[in-house]
């Protein structure tokens, strides 16, 4: 029940948040369509110009989006994250992570309890850090920054995430938790 | 193989609960060697989601049944795409319920319940509830990317690409150290990242540092660190956005590196 309180609040907040930083930046162009319109439309111009080049790749996230909802049920990130430990957890937790969707501020409770039932810190470490691996979003990150800058990245941030995992465990020593070490 | 059964009390003793998520006790018993464990549950008192907790529960628990008097639709949903068989209609003391598996007397559920129809069988609801699905996660995340485009709108209206270069000195150090401070402050979907990187990139700001920016945005948050201070305490939420830090100064470097020796 606390852990749903928990995760209300935050979720309020973060919907506070997501609300505030919109509205600030109507009143923004408000203000400047105001004192200034020539440069308040240029600025909307240029808004207009960025986002008619992101649409093509938005179509393209939003189909990733449905394809990965349609395969990949919440239980099954849970069960990945599980009690797992060595290579198979890490390469487990990876994937849990690869394939997790939502803010972060969801995560926070379901971790806390994961770590209760045994999860380790180097599996969670794991896991928060391969949250920078988006399939979905990767047609935007190509369209950007073309296909070998982004194999790279994702390569080397999956590798990053282990090497954090390792670090994480030897670092903080997981008191009685048995075999939670990578 | 463990099996979970809702109840009313902590023993075999006690009567099996009706409702799946709100019973109070789960009882978690090792069929093998008839040890068992009861667990308060969580979800007990809870108006809303005591049945994804439950569900939760069973799967970190590793349980290959679950046996109850009734569970609602979409906990069973769950259970069954996650390999869990689920038993209702079930009412009597649990160890009689126990006995009852273990000599195979129980009916499974009569619904859709094979792991392998949910995977490879798309039927029509799956579909609408993916495609409601993806359109909130769409829906979520446009007033944030929408608000970004009309900022960096005003950034290219009035930023001078005279102060750009005067903040990113061209020194590679120097402009990784300062994209990764200021993706450690920023935060939200990474979706924002790439179109803030992509602007940065046109005003001249290194690949470098734009690296450390991006991988900063997600792995570094400095804005939840009190939430993941909250859920997982000071010394590893410190430790962990300390090393991923570091991480992302490393990985702009090996990425620019690779980046230059694959394509010459």
């Amino acid at each position: 029940m606390s852990v749903k309180t928990t995760e209300k609040t935050k979720k309020t907040k973060s919907i506070s948040f997501m609300l505030i930083f919109p509205v600030l930046v109507a009143v923004i162009y408000g203000v400047l369509l105001a004192i200034k319109p020539e440069q308040g439309l240029l600025a909307l111009k240029n808004s207009g110009r960025i986002f008619l080049n992101i649409l093509q790749p938005l179509a393209l996230v939003f189909v990733a989006m449905l394809v990965l909802n349609l395969f990949l049920k919440p239980g099954q990130i849970t069960r990945l994250l599980g009690k797992r430990t060595g290579i198979k957890g890490a390469m487990l937790s990876v994937v849990a992570g690869i394939v997790s969707v939502g803010p972060i501020y969801v995560w926070y409770p379901l971790l806390k309890e994961l770590r209760k039932r045994g999860t380790g810190n180097a599996q969670i470490a794991i896991f928060l850090y391969n949250r920078a691996v988006k399939p979905f979003l990767l047609p935007m990150m190509i369209a950007y920054f073309g296909w070998v800058y982004v194999g790279i990245l994702t390569v080397l941030t999956v590798l990053a995430s282990i090497t954090l995992g390792y670090v994480v465990s030897v670092l903080i020593k997981e008191k009685d938790r048995p075999g939670s070490v990578i | 193989m463990k099996i979970m059964i809702s109840a009313e009390g902590v023993d075999l003793e006690s009567h099996v609960a009706h409702r799946f998520g709100i019973s109070h006790y789960m009882i978690l018993i090792d069929s093998e060697t008839m040890a068992f464990e009861a667990v308060p549950n969580s979800g007990a008192t809870a108006q809303r989601g005591a049945g994804m907790q439950a569900v939760v529960f069973a799967i970190s628990n590793d349980v290959k049944a679950v046996l109850t008097g009734y569970c609602s639709p979409a906990a069973y949903r769950q259970l069954t795409a996650n390999g869990i068989e689920v038993f209702t209609g079930l009412s009597g003391r649990v160890g009689e319920v126990l006995e009852k598996y273990k000599k195979g007397e129980l009916g499974k559920r009569t619904e859709d319940n094979g792991r392998l129809r949910s995977i490879a069988r798309i039927d029509s609801a799956s579909l609408v509830h993916a495609l409601t699905g993806s359109t909130r996660q769409f829906a979520n995340l446009l007033p944030m990317l929408i608000s970004v485009v009309l900022l960096i709108g005003l950034f290219n209206t009035f930023m001078s690409k005279g102060l750009l270069s005067y903040i990113f000195s061209k020194s590679p150090v120097l402009d990784t150290l300062f994209g990764t401070c200021f993706g450690s402050i920023m935060a939200g979907n990474p979706i924002n990242s790439y179109v803030i990187g992509a602007e940065l990139l046109n005003y001249g700001v290194s690949l470098l540092a734009v690296t450390g920016f991006i991988i900063a945005w997600v792995t570094v948050g400095i804005v939840q660190l009190p939430a993941e201070i909250a859920a997982l305490g000071a010394k590893f939420a410190l430790l962990r956005n300390a090393l991923c830090f570091a991480l992302a100064i490393l990985i702009a470097f090996l990425t620019m590196t690779i980046l230059f020796l694959v394509s010459g």
